[in-house]
């Protein structure tokens, strides 16, 4: 049951080119407060392209993003980490130099707020911030299950524990929106369902979240609203259960080998890259 | 007018000196995205073969290069052997190679340094002390057997990368390492071999620059900073990329010191000068890279 | 109370320990110990903050040593020539460095590895030049020699008291770094070293972080630089040429890069190596520079410190294992 949000995010155009090949083409959609949206699509639809475009990775060649109402393309990514939306990579991108509860402060980057004078001189504002971001950063560790690798050197995690990192580092910005790039790759089976449940948990604490994942099994239960890509442009925009059994989205996936159903099944078996 | 030609001339020679070392910086970054600042010792190392197989065993010149080339190869071998490979195979990052190369350079001035000391040694080119003219050019004898020599190297360099199967499998290689690994190519032979043609090609110019001047162990450094800066001149994606930033940083150089009045100290200003601005402005070098046929 | 009620008894202590040992030492020591002491602490101070820049910012730059010249030469130049006041030549050269230092910055954000080392370099070499070839102003290739520490309020600083300078100037260096590194700062620092992009994403402003952490380390060793240019009342092109700074590169590595107390390590492993070596073999003791460094790449890239750790981690798990669980 939806009721009326406040859109967030409004995408309106949004259009990338690579030399001759258009990657992703007028790409409108809207991401609500306090929902969680899905982007998917088959390998190639353009999935990573929008990511990339929302973070400050590439400039796009058209369109608009706007958060709040105002223009968010061609800002760099650290300010649009400073406007309260946060992210995790794919092939998760840990700072190996830094333990684990480093890792998760330097998230904490963006609620900072004391100048390096202060910091120099040992106010008391700056010490109390840092006090302040080193509970939170204990906190979201827990959060995450990764309680007993607080101290721990990010070489010695496995992917999937690296993945929850990944999470816990992005939460420690405080952001208001939530982007999660396929989380699911490369996650065996029980992974999953824990990330599920982490997602689910941010979704509670009002946090409004865009995950674009290639695989839908894992994405279909956890989604408020699923917006379906396909050669760049969006083919479908509903609830999930209209997704499923929309004729255009098994049409897409079935050009794929095996379908809806084969898309469903990829785990951690490949690292697609759409 | 005819002086302006010498100095053409001369200028050609240094830059293809210059154009050599960067060759040699060239052939071990792009497969492997390692920068060998100690190519500078090789290029000094080179020198000394060739004077120790020509004043000591006494060899024709004909044998001194291609013997001393031969040396540095194995040289430049062993090295990768002993202290690349096993950062490589450790998956030890970028920074890793360089460091080690910068404790090799030292390793390697050293010993030069306790085994000839620091003075300067005789070393002869194959032609002699005169002065050959050619036409309304004129120069010494090294001067035009540096120029060819580079042709031909470069040529050759060329040839082994646009028409050999080993030579486009350093491309390959360059382009995108594990893709190149998926597709059978050795990783190790192509790393081994770029750091011995590399080896080769610093051994060349040393030996091939140490007869304009004087053979000593302090060259190293001042050609290793030289090619370097040809290099970034010129363009890490090319090979004529090097040959063309040599010619301008010695055209530079040597214009600079004859024709700008300032004291000729401070043309010791223009390679740094132009790195720094080539770095800032332009740091592909001039030469783009040529676009996926 | 503040910033230093927080700061217990054990630190105060630790510290206090420290300090008054450094400061106790040039007092029993002879001459020409003293003479090895003082530039022996000029190197670690240079060593602390070049780790920073290196180790911590992971900015490979090759100019710290050309800005200790900076800092000598023109508190020297300003003193002798210019006829300003001390207090006023510090300050004027502190701030010509930091102008200096915060142009070559911009190429440390726009450089990464070694073409930002090769950019140093080069601006390193620009400096040698200019000091070469600088006619009166600079003392050409044998540098500026007769000049002295006018007196300060009255007293002339000399000897072992002017060990204390450089002491102060060494932790003082140390106490900013130390303070920064363990603050947002400190940690945005590491994190572009470790991964720029995944930084840049968690909301840190690279370009501005790099400048910050060149500008201020290169002021630093400005600082060190001016107290040294009084050690023997000389400075010339050589001292701050290359290869002291592959040198202070090789101290950092050798002890542990990014660790403060690695930079110590290394700075007085070497430093006192070369001390004791050099009257007796000559130049040639620097392959053994070399030699550490390949070992310590090849076989314990976190340096002696790291070395240390591993020690003390085995000797906690010795312990444990013979306790009562």
């Amino acid at each position: 049951m939806t009721t009326a949000r406040k859109s967030l995010i409004e995408v309106s155009g949004l259009t990338k080119h690579f030399g001759g090949l258009t990657a992703v083409d007028g790409l409108d959609f809207v991401l609500n407060e306090g929902e969680v949206l899905g982007l998917i699509g088959p390998n190639g639809a353009g999935k990573s392209t929008t990511f990339n475009l929302l973070t400050g990775g590439y400039p796009a060649s058209a369109g608009s993003v706007r958060l709040d109402g105002e223009e968010m393309l061609g800002l760099p990514p650290h300010r649009i980490a400073a406007r309260g939306i946060m992210r995790t990579f794919q092939h998760n991108m840990p700072f190996e130099g830094m333990s684990v509860a480093d890792n998760v402060l330097v998230g904490a980057h963006t609620t900072m707020r004391s100048g390096l004078g202060q910091v120099l001189l040992g106010a008391a504002p700056a010490r109390e911030e840092e006090r302040k971001a080193r509970t939170r950063a204990d906190e979201l560790i827990d959060f995450v299950g990764l309680g007993g690798f607080r101290d721990a050197e990010v070489t010695t995690l496995s992917f999937g524990q690296g993945r929850l990192l990944e999470t816990a580092r992005a939460l420690a910005g405080e952001p208001r929106i939530m982007l999660f790039d396929e989380p699911a790759a490369g996650l065996t089976p029980s992974e999953c369902d824990r990330l599920g449940e982490i997602i689910r948990g941010i979704a509670r604490r009002g946090i409004s979240i865009l995950l674009i994942e290639h695989d839908m099994r894992f994405l279909l239960p956890l989604a408020d609203r699923v917006v379906v890509l396909n050669f760049g442009r969006k083919i479908a925009d509903g609830a999930p259960d209209e997704i499923r059994s929309d004729p255009a989205v098994v049409d897409a996936y079935l050009g794929e080998a095996g379908g809806v159903g084969a898309a469903a099944g990829s785990r951690a078996t490949e690292q697609p890259d759409a | 007018m005819s002086d302006l030609l010498e100095l053409l001339v001369s200028a050609s020679a240094s830059g293809c000196i210059y154009g050599l070392v960067a060759l040699a910086y060239l052939l071990v970054l792009r497969p492997t995205g390692i920068v060998n600042f100690a190519v500078g010792e090789w290029a000094m190392i080179g020198a000394f073969a060739a004077y120790l197989l020509s004043a000591g065993l006494g060899l024709p010149s004909i044998l001194v290069i291609p013997g001393a080339a031969l040396l540095m190869a194995i040289l430049g071998w062993a090295t990768e052997w002993s202290v690349v490979r096993p950062l490589v195979v450790r998956g030890a990052g970028h920074l890793a190679p360089i460091l080690v190369l910068l404790g090799m350079l030292v390793i390697y001035h050293q010993i030069m340094l306790w085994r000839f000391g620091a003075d300067q040694f005789p070393l002869e080119g194959p032609f002699g002390f005169r002065r050959v003219e050619l036409g309304p050019i004129a120069g010494t004898p090294q001067s035009f057997f540096i120029i060819v020599t580079t042709l031909a190297v470069f040529g050759a360099v060329w040839l082994f990368f646009e028409r050999t199967v080993w030579g486009k499998s350093f491309e390959a290689v360059a382009i995108n390492r594990r893709a190149a690994a998926l597709m059978g190519i050795n990783l190790r032979m192509v790393t081994a071999l770029a750091f011995a043609g590399g080896a080769a090609i610093a051994g060349i110019a040393g030996l091939l620059d140490a007869p304009r001047g004087s053979l000593e162990v302090n060259m190293a450094l001042p050609l290793a900073i030289q090619g370097f800066s040809a290099l970034v001149i010129g363009g890490v994606n090319r090979v004529e990329g090097a040959l063309l930033g040599g010619i301008i940083l010695a055209f530079a150089e040597d214009l600079t010191r004859r024709y700008v009045p300032i004291p000729s100290g401070l043309s010791l200003g223009v390679t740094p000068l132009l790195l720094i601005i080539f770095l800032m402005v332009r740091p592909n070098g001039l030469l783009r890279a040529r676009e996926a046929g | 109370m503040g910033a230093l009620g927080q700061l217990g008894m054990k630190w105060v202590l630790r510290w206090g320990l420290v300090t008054a040992l450094l400061c106790a030492l040039p007092f029993v020591l002879q001459p020409y110990e003293l003479d090895i002491y003082r530039k022996l602490l000029f190197w670690v101070a240079l060593a602390v903050s070049y780790n920073f820049l290196f180790g911590i910012a992971g900015q490979m730059a090759l100019s710290h040593f050309a800005f200790a010249g900076i800092g000598g030469y023109t508190v020297v130049i300003l003193l002798t020539q210019a006829d300003l006041g001390l207090g006023l030549a510090i300050i004027a050269a502190l701030l010509l460095a930091g102008i200096l230092a915060f142009i070559v910055s911009f190429a440390a954000t726009r450089l990464e590895g070694f073409y930002l080392a090769l950019a140093t370099l080069a601006f390193a070499q620009l400096l040698i030049v200019v000091l070469d070839e600088g006619g009166t102003l600079t003392g050409g290739t044998g540098g500026l020699t007769s000049y002295s520490l006018p007196a300060v309020f009255g007293t002339k600083i000399e000897g072992p008291w002017y060990a204390l300078v450089m002491v102060g100037v060494l932790l003082g260096t140390l106490a900013i770094l130390l303070r920064i590194d363990r603050s947002w700062f400190g940690r945005a620092c590491r994190a572009i070293r470790d991964n720029t992009e995944a930084a840049a994403a968690m909301g840190v402003d690279v370009a501005r972080t790099k400048i910050i952490a060149f500008t201020l380390t290169s002021v630093m060793a400005a600082a060190a630089g001016m107290v040294y240019a009084f050690f023997d009342n000389t400075v010339n092109p050589p001292v701050f040429g290359l290869e002291n700074a592959f040198l202070l590169l090789f101290m950092v590595i050798v002890g542990g890069s990014g660790s403060h107390a690695g930079a110590i390590i290394g700075a007085v492993l070497l430093k006192l190596s070369q001390d004791i070596l050099e009257p007796v073999v000559g130049h040639f003791h620097a392959i053994g520079f070399g030699v550490l460094v390949v070992a310590a790449i090849l076989f314990q890239p976190k340096g002696l410190i790291g070395t240390w750790d591993n020690l003390r981690a085995r000797m906690k798990r010795a312990k444990g294992g013979k306790g009562v669980k």
